[in-house]
């Protein structure tokens, strides 16, 4: 039996697993930058892929039978060029780490942490404090939280946001059963309905065809004056135009992106993510897409992985199947 | 009923008006913002059977016919109980726990996801503080870390019941016996603190200021520490050693802290005071915040329809709440 691991986060993942695989099991490892020349022979033998990504111009693989995702998202693993049989497998183990994201910006955007904070640090500003009489900041006690895409990230954030007090709502796609932790869930085609309920909005959904623009100039302008937006899911569920608007024009009280329209290269590493300057918005918090990624996710994520390598060795049922080609 | 409204909080401008609103029974109210103003004072207090204020001081003039003190704080340490005269009630207000709960959660997951660093870095265009697509280190988790609350009363409380919801593993610490320890799940006598403080990961002052607390954290308490360690203060300042938490920051004893409480406060002479003779602005391990983790609105309304209540009790002759002591 050969795995092949194949990338940056692939390898990361064979040094933090490798003492728990079978022992019988050979590995083949290709880091970044990729080696084209070493792909063939790899893919010619090997039952088992490791990787975030086999793209359409990779040479023929035909024994994979395990694609072992090391992301939660496939949209990088072209599957028309996988064999027929091959089970595709993604990782979980962000949701914790995503719902922490979450239930933190919404409080530091209430709070307006990062404004007394920072004006506190730099001028020595107490306006904000019972020795002034400043502008009470908000508190997510009470208000209303709604979440879009009631999935495993979705409910860890409804968990963790209930013993706040505050009212949840959420919509997704699929009918979900209603959990103790969320008051309604709304059918997506009826997302309309629940937005202008909203103090807080989360984005936790996939990205797909429904959700591709979901929030567009429409539904930006059914939520409440002042309601805050989060983006943890992908940067195309919402429209980047009429949210920078939004927010520069303060329709929307703020908002938490972790998740962008346009990414790092090689050649522009500080690139930014977005067209419109978010980064000078001083009611937004930007961060670079890193909300899962903590050491207890990639610790989660590994032991997935391993477990699912292992199961396959020995022929037992994997776990979080995406899809057989 | 006559009643003055005292101080830079109760007599503040959007206080006691919205107090006032709130109540329905009729008051003769009467408003003096500068308590140092003895001339002033002097009248004000010599006819008043309430007063609303979060200080009272030894050398205050006579007020003879006072009978209920109500704080729009929850400590009373600013009210010089022995100088009140006899037969006073003095009943503070809560309303604020919720706030205050809220500040610390957002604080610890700040600390531990490294919020201010990495969305600072990313405003200036560095992808790389933040790992993720930008290919940096890790950050942590609150998932199932260890919280010592110090002082477990209705903030701790409150913390300890959102805590729960991430996994937390919450120990109380109290000075007198924890009969019901809601969701901590342990609790402890304060002389036990030193046994508690090396097996957190976050370490809340929640206590109030009293003999008992004055410096309970000590150069010799932070070294008990985990040195990952991050300390909350909403407590009141006076519970930390200041020089030592200085020390044990700058010299990464412990990992971080979060101060709301401080040291020192502005004065009309001074308004952008540092809380500290020691720079902990300087310090890029510390979340510092002006006093403000309870000045939130619903805090504000809690608090004042508490006051309006009292008001409103006492002028009907009923039962007082929150009663904290009777001289």
């Amino acid at each position: 039996m050969k795995a092949l691991f194949l990338g940056n986060v692939a390898v990361d993942t064979y040094e933090g697993i490798k003492g728990e695989l079978p022992a019988s099991l050979e590995c083949i490892i290709i880091n970044d930058p990729v080696d084209r020349s070493l792909l063939p022979g790899a893919a010619s033998d090997a039952d088992i892929l490791v990787s975030n990504r086999w793209l359409a111009d990779f040479p023929p693989a035909p024994k994979f039978r395990l694609v072992q995702s090391v992301a939660t998202g496939v949209e990088l693993l072209h599957m028309a060029s996988l064999p027929t049989g091959c089970a595709v497998c993604n990782a979980f183990g962000h949701e914790t780490a995503i719902a922490e994201y979450v239930v933190m910006a919404m409080l530091a955007l209430h709070h307006r942490f990062f404004q007394i904070s920072g004006e506190f640090r730099e001028r020595g500003s107490w306006a904000t404090s019972w020795v002034h009489s400043g502008v009470p900041h908000g508190e997510v006690r009470g208000t209303t939280l709604g979440i879009v895409g009631y999935g495993r990230v979705g409910r860890e954030v409804a968990r963790r946001a209930a013993p706040f007090g505050c009212r949840i709502l959420a919509a997704n796609r699929s009918a979900r059963d209603r959990d103790s932790d969320v008051e309604r869930i709304y059918p997506l085609a009826t997302l309309d309905e629940m937005l202008p309920l909203c103090d807080t909005v989360a984005i936790c959904t996939a990205l797909g065809a429904e959700t591709t623009g979901l929030i567009d100039a429409h539904r930006l302008g059914l939520m409440k004056p002042g309601a805050f937006l989060i983006n943890i899911a992908r940067g195309q569920v919402i429209d980047e135009d009429p949210l920078f608007a939004a927010l520069s024009e303060g329709r929307l009280g703020g908002a938490a992106i972790d998740v962008w329209w346009q990414y790092p290269s090689p050649n522009e590493p500080n690139r930014r993510g977005s067209r419109h300057p978010f980064h000078q918005l001083p009611n937004v918090i930007v961060t670079p897409h890193n909300s899962g990624w903590t050491g207890g996710m990639v610790r989660r994520r590994w032991d997935e992985i391993a477990d699912n390598i292992g199961r396959f060795c020995r022929g037992d049922a994997l776990i979080n199947l995406v899809t057989k080609v | 009923m006559k009643t003055a409204f005292l101080g830079n909080f109760g007599a503040r401008p959007g206080v006691w008006e919205a107090i006032l609103k709130k109540t329905t029974e009729t008051l003769d109210t009467s408003v003096l913002f500068d308590i140092d103003d003895t001339q002033r004072l002097i009248p004000a207090l010599a006819d008043a059977e309430i007063v609303v204020s979060h200080v009272w001081k030894k050398d205050f003039p006579e007020a003879p016919r006072l009978k209920l003190l109500q704080s729009v704080a929850a400590g009373i340490d600013l009210i010089d109980v022995p100088s009140l005269p006899a037969g006073v009630t003095v009943c503070n207000v809560a309303g604020h726990e919720q706030a205050i709960a809220e500040y610390c959660l957002m604080t610890m997951l700040a600390w531990q996801h490294r919020l201010i660093d990495i969305a600072t870095a990313f405003r200036g265009g560095v992808w790389s503080t933040g790992g993720g697509a930008g290919g940096g280190p890790t950050h942590g988790e609150i998932f199932g870390k260890t919280v010592g609350i110090v002082g477990y009363g209705k903030i701790g409380r409150e913390v300890a019941k959102r805590a729960i919801g991430f996994n937390c593993h919450v120990i109380a610490v109290n000075r007198s016996p924890v009969a019901d320890k809601g969701d901590a799940a342990e609790a402890y006598p304060l002389d036990a603190l030193d046994q508690v403080l090396p097996r957190c990961d976050v370490v809340i002052i929640a206590a109030g200021l009293g003999p008992e607390t004055t410096r309970l954290i000590d150069a010799r308490r932070f070294g008990l520490m985990k040195p990952t360690a991050f300390l909350i203060n909403i407590g009141r300042a006076g519970i930390l050693d200041e020089e030592a938490l200085y020390a044990a920051l700058k010299d990464k004893q412990i990992g971080g802290a979060a101060i709301d409480v401080w040291w020192q406060y502005p004065t009309a002479a001074e308004p952008n005071r540092h809380g500290s003779r020691l720079p902990f602005h300087e310090l890029s391990n510390v979340i510092l915040t002006p006093h403000c983790s309870s000045a939130t609105d619903g805090a504000r309304e809690r608090r004042f329809g508490t006051v309006a209540g009292n008001l409103d009790r006492y002028v009907r002759g009923e039962t007082l709440r929150n009663v904290v002591l009777t001289t």
